[in-house]
C-alpha cells in the first residue's frame, strides 16, 4: 500500500464543491434559456416547467461530469482541485486505491445529495444538507453522501 | 453544581412559593378555561343567520362609496371602543375582507379556507377547507332561495359557496388569459358577477429568462348560478408582437401587454354600466388603455368610454431591481401609478353624480360617469409606487366630502421626487378643494418600519376609520379631522382560538363597519418592511353611550 491514496482535504473538497455548485446551475440556466422552458405565459398555467428545469439541471450535472466519473472518478471541480471519489473499501491504514468508483452509484446514489446544496430553504429537509455537510467533520471526513455511496475522496498526488 | 443550575433556570421559584403546587394549579387552571372555551363554542349553533349582511361589495355597496349606512358608531361613542374578541388566522399577512351579519363573521382564515364565526363569541360555525389564500371580501349573493357567499383565491380563481355550510356551489376561473391573477374583488348583482384580472406577468418578469410580456388584464362576467362565463373584455384588444429580443436573441420580448385591473368595479344601476380603473402597461408599445379609467355596459362587456390619464407608463416587478439592469424592465420606465383604488360612482350635494378614480401619483380625479371628462383633478400627495392612493378612498355623499388615504410610502432604491405627504385627506366632493388633513407622529423615526394609509378606508355617520402601515387603527371625525379614538396593533393579543396572534401593519382591503362593530385583519407584511401579524379584530362600542 505504499502507492496509496490518502484522504483529500477538507478546504480541497470544500473548493472543488463550491467550482461544481457554479457550473453546473450555470449550464443549467443557459440550456433553459435555449430550451425556452420558462418563457412563455402559457408554461406557468401548470408546474411542469419546475420539472423541465429540474431534468435540464440533470443533463448539466451529467454533461459536466458524466465523463469524467465514469473514467476517474472525479466532477470538474475535483478535476481542478485534484481529488477522486473511490471505493471505501479498496484501502486500509488510511490509504486508498486509485480506481474510482463505480458510476451508478456516483450517479444514483452519491449525486443526489447534489440538488440539496441547492434546496437548504426548503423547510422540511433544510437539515439535511447540513448534516451531510457537517460530517466532513468527522475523523473518517466521509460525507453523509460518502458513506451511503461507500466511497471517500482522496488526494491523487502523493503527500 | 445541581441546585445553582435549577435556581438559574427558574429564578421565581426559590423563596417565592411559587413551587411545583402553584404550577400545578396554574396548568390545572389553565386547562379548565380551555375545556370552558371549548364547551362555549360546542354550544355554537353551525347555521349563520343571513338575513342582513352588512355590506353588497367591497365598497359596501355597488356604488364603491365605502360608507356604512347601518352603524351605530358615531363620533360621540367612538372613544368607547373595546376589543370584544380577537382570532387568530391561520397565517400572517391576511388580506381577507369581512362579510359581517347579523350574528356572524365570514373572513378568509390563512390556508384553512373561509370561516363562519359566531359574531359574539368568535367561535367557529363552519369552516370551507380551501389550500390557497382567500384574498377579497367575502361577498354575499343569492341563487334563488339559497344564500351564497363569493369570494377569490388569488391564483386559483374564484369560488361560490353555500353561506348555510360553506358547500362549494361552483369554482370559475378565466381561460381567456393564460396566468390570470385574481387580485381585485369581484362585484355580485342579481345575475352576475364581474370579476377584475390582473396578470401574473407583473411578476414572472422579474426572472430574466421571462420573454416579456404577452397577456392583458381585463375584467370578465360570470353567470350567478352557474359560474359559466358570459363575457371577457380584455383591457388591450391587440394580440402582442415581438419587439425585440436579448440573451443573444434566446429570449423574445413582447408588447403590447399589462393593464391590468386591480380592484373592485362599480355599479351604476341606472344605466347598467360597470366602472374600473386599470394598471400600466408591462412593456412597449405602450397603449392608450393604461392608467385609465373604463366605461363598460354590464350587458356585454362593451366599452362605453375609456379616459387615460396617464400615458406611457411601463412597469414590471423587474424594474424594481434596475440596478441590475434587468433585460425585463421596459425603457423608458415607469412611473408605475395605476388606479389600484376601486372607482367610486358618488354623489354630490347638489345632485350631480361624479365618478371618483385615486391614482398612486396621489391624484384624484373626479369624472362625469356619462362622459368619462374630468371634471377636477387634485394631487395630495407626492405618490410612488405603493401610492398616492393605493386601496380606497371613502365618502360621506351627506357632508359632501372624499376620505383619500395618502400613502406615500418610502421604498428604498425607489426615491421618489419631492417630499411624502402620507395622511387622511377630506375633499370638497363638488370641487376637489381641500377642506382638512389628519396626519400624526410616525413610530418609524424610532422602530424600523415604514409609515402611510396605504389601506382602504371606511366611513359612517360622522366618522372616518384608517389603519396605518405602522400598526395605528384610527377613528377621527369625519368633519374636522379630529382624532376622536386610536388602537396600537403593534402587540400579542389573546385569541379566541388559542391561536398565538400578533398584530402588525394594517394595509389592503382595511376596516369594517357593521351595527356596533369595527372589524379589522392586521398584520398585512407582503409588502417590504411592514410588520406581518395574523390578528382579526374585532371592537365593539358601549351602548348608550
Amino acid at each position: 500500500m505504499s502507492d496509496g491514496l490518502f484522504l483529500a482535504g477538507r478546504f480541497r473538497r470544500l473548493v472543488a464543491t463550491v467550482i461544481d455548485a457554479i457550473l453546473v446551475p450555470t449550464l443549467t440556466v443557459v440550456l433553459v434559456m435555449i430550451a425556452g422552458v420558462v418563457e412563455h405565459a402559457e408554461d406557468y398555467t401548470d408546474n411542469w416547467w419546475m420539472l423541465w428545469v429540474f431534468l435540464l439541471a440533470i443533463a448539466s450535472y451529467l454533461l459536466l461530469n458524466g465523463y469524467g466519473l465514469w473514467r476517474h472518478g472525479q466532477t470538474v471541480g475535483k478535476q481542478v482541485m485534484g481529488v477522486a471519489i473511490v471505493p471505501a473499501s479498496s484501502g486500509g491504514d488510511g490509504q486508498y486505491g486509485r480506481e474510482p468508483a463505480p458510476l451508478w452509484k456516483l450517479i444514483c446514489v452519491r449525486a443526489l445529495f447534489f440538488p440539496l446544496l441547492f434546496v437548504s430553504v426548503v423547510p422540511w429537509i433544510a437539515l439535511l444538507p447540513l448534516v451531510d455537510q457537517l460530517l466532513i467533520f468527522m475523523k473518517s471526513r466521509r460525507c453523509l453522501h460518502d458513506l451511503v455511496s461507500g466511497t471517500v475522496v482522496v488526494r491523487l498526488r502523493p503527500q | 453544581m445541581r441546585r445553582r443550575s435549577q435556581k438559574g433556570s427558574m429564578p421565581y421559584a426559590a423563596g417565592r412559593g411559587f413551587g411545583r403546587f402553584s404550577r400545578l394549579v396554574l396548568v390545572v387552571g389553565l386547562g379548565l378555561c380551555s375545556l370552558t372555551a371549548r364547551a362555549t363554542c360546542e354550544n355554537t349553533d353551525p347555521v349563520p343567520n343571513m338575513q342582513s349582511p352588512y355590506a353588497e361589495g367591497w365598497g359596501i355597496d355597488h356604488r364603491n362609496t365605502r360608507y356604512q349606512p347601518a352603524s351605530s358608531i358615531d363620533a360621540s361613542n367612538a372613544s368607547t371602543l373595546t376589543l370584544k374578541w380577537v382570532y387568530g388566522l391561520a397565517s400572517t399577512t391576511p388580506r381577507a375582507y369581512p362579510l359581517i351579519t347579523e350574528d356572524t363573521v365570514f373572513v378568509g382564515d390563512g390556508g384553512r379556507g373561509l370561516v363562519a364565526l359566531d359574531r359574539a363569541t368568535g367561535c367557529e360555525r363552519w369552516v370551507h377547507e380551501h389550500t390557497g389564500a382567500i384574498a377579497s371580501a367575502i361577498l354575499p349573493g343569492r341563487i334563488d332561495e339559497r344564500d351564497i357567499l363569493i369570494f377569490n383565491d388569488r391564483t386559483q380563481g374564484m369560488y361560490a359557496v353555500d353561506a348555510r355550510d360553506g358547500q362549494l356551489i361552483w369554482h370559475a376561473v378565466v381561460k381567456d388569459e393564460p396566468v390570470p391573477w385574481y387580485s381585485g374583488t369581484p362585484l355580485v348583482t342579481e345575475h352576475a358577477v364581474f370579476l377584475p384580472v390582473a396578470s401574473l406577468e407583473v411578476g414572472l418578469a422579474a426572472n430574466p429568462f421571462y420573454g416579456c410580456c404577452t397577456t392583458s388584464g381585463g375584467m370578465a362576467a360570470f353567470d350567478i348560478r352557474t359560474g359559466k362565463k358570459l363575457w371577457y373584455l380584455p383591457t388591450i384588444e391587440a394580440q402582442a408582437q415581438v419587439t425585440g429580443s436579448h440573451f443573444f436573441g434566446f429570449v423574445q420580448k413582447h408588447g403590447p401587454s399589462g393593464a391590468a385591473v386591480w380592484g373592485a368595479p362599480s355599479y351604476d344601476a341606472k344605466r347598467d354600466w360597470l366602472f374600473f380603473g386599470t394598471g400600466q402597461n408591462f412593456t412597449h408599445p405602450t397603449t392608450d388603455t393604461s392608467d385609465a379609467i373604463f366605461a363598460v355596459e354590464a350587458k356585454t362587456g362593451k366599452i362605453v368610454w375609456v379616459h387615460q390619464f396617464t400615458k406611457n407608463d411601463a412597469y414590471t416587478a423587474a424594474c424594481n431591481i434596475k440596478a441590475l439592469n434587468h433585460p425585463n424592465c421596459a425603457e423608458p420606465t415607469g412611473p408605475d401609478v395605476d388606479f389600484g383604488a376601486a372607482t367610486m360612482l358618488l354623489q354630490t350635494r347638489s345632485g350631480r353624480e361624479l365618478l371618483i378614480g385615486g391614482q398612486k401619483s396621489a391624484d384624484v380625479h373626479a369624472m362625469d360617469p356619462a362622459t368619462g371628462s374630468t371634471v377636477w383633478t387634485t394631487r395630495l400627495g407626492r405618490g410612488g409606487i405603493i401610492g398616492g392612493v393605493h386601496w380606497g378612498m371613502a365618502a360621506n355623499e351627506s357632508l359632501g366630502l372624499l376620505y383619500v388615504p395618502i400613502s406615500d410610502k418610502e421604498v428604498k432604491g425607489f426615491p421618489a421626487p419631492g417630499t411624502p405627504t402620507p395622511g387622511l385627506y377630506a375633499l370638497d366632493l363638488e370641487t376637489g378643494e381641500k377642506r382638512w388633513t389628519w396626519t400624526r407622529e410616525s413610530r418609524c423615526a424610532e422602530e424600523e418600519c415604514v409609515f402611510g394609509l396605504s389601506s382602504a378606508i371606511i366611513a359612517a355617520n360622522n366618522i372616518v376609520v384608517t389603519g396605518s402601515i405602522d400598526g395605528y387603527l384610527d377613528v377621527v371625525a369625519a368633519d374636522t379631522g379630529r382624532l376622536l379614538w386610536s388602537h396600537d396593533a403593534w402587540r400579542d393579543y389573546k385569541a379566541v382560538n388559542g391561536v398565538a396572534t400578533r398584530g402588525g401593519a394594517f394595509d389592503a382591503h382595511g376596516p369594517m363597519l357593521a351595527d356596533d362593530l369595527l372589524v379589522v385583519t392586521s398584520g398585512y407584511g407582503y409588502v417590504g418592511r411592514q410588520r406581518g401579524g395574523n390578528a382579526l379584530l374585532v371592537f365593539q362600542v358601549e351602548a348608550d353611550k
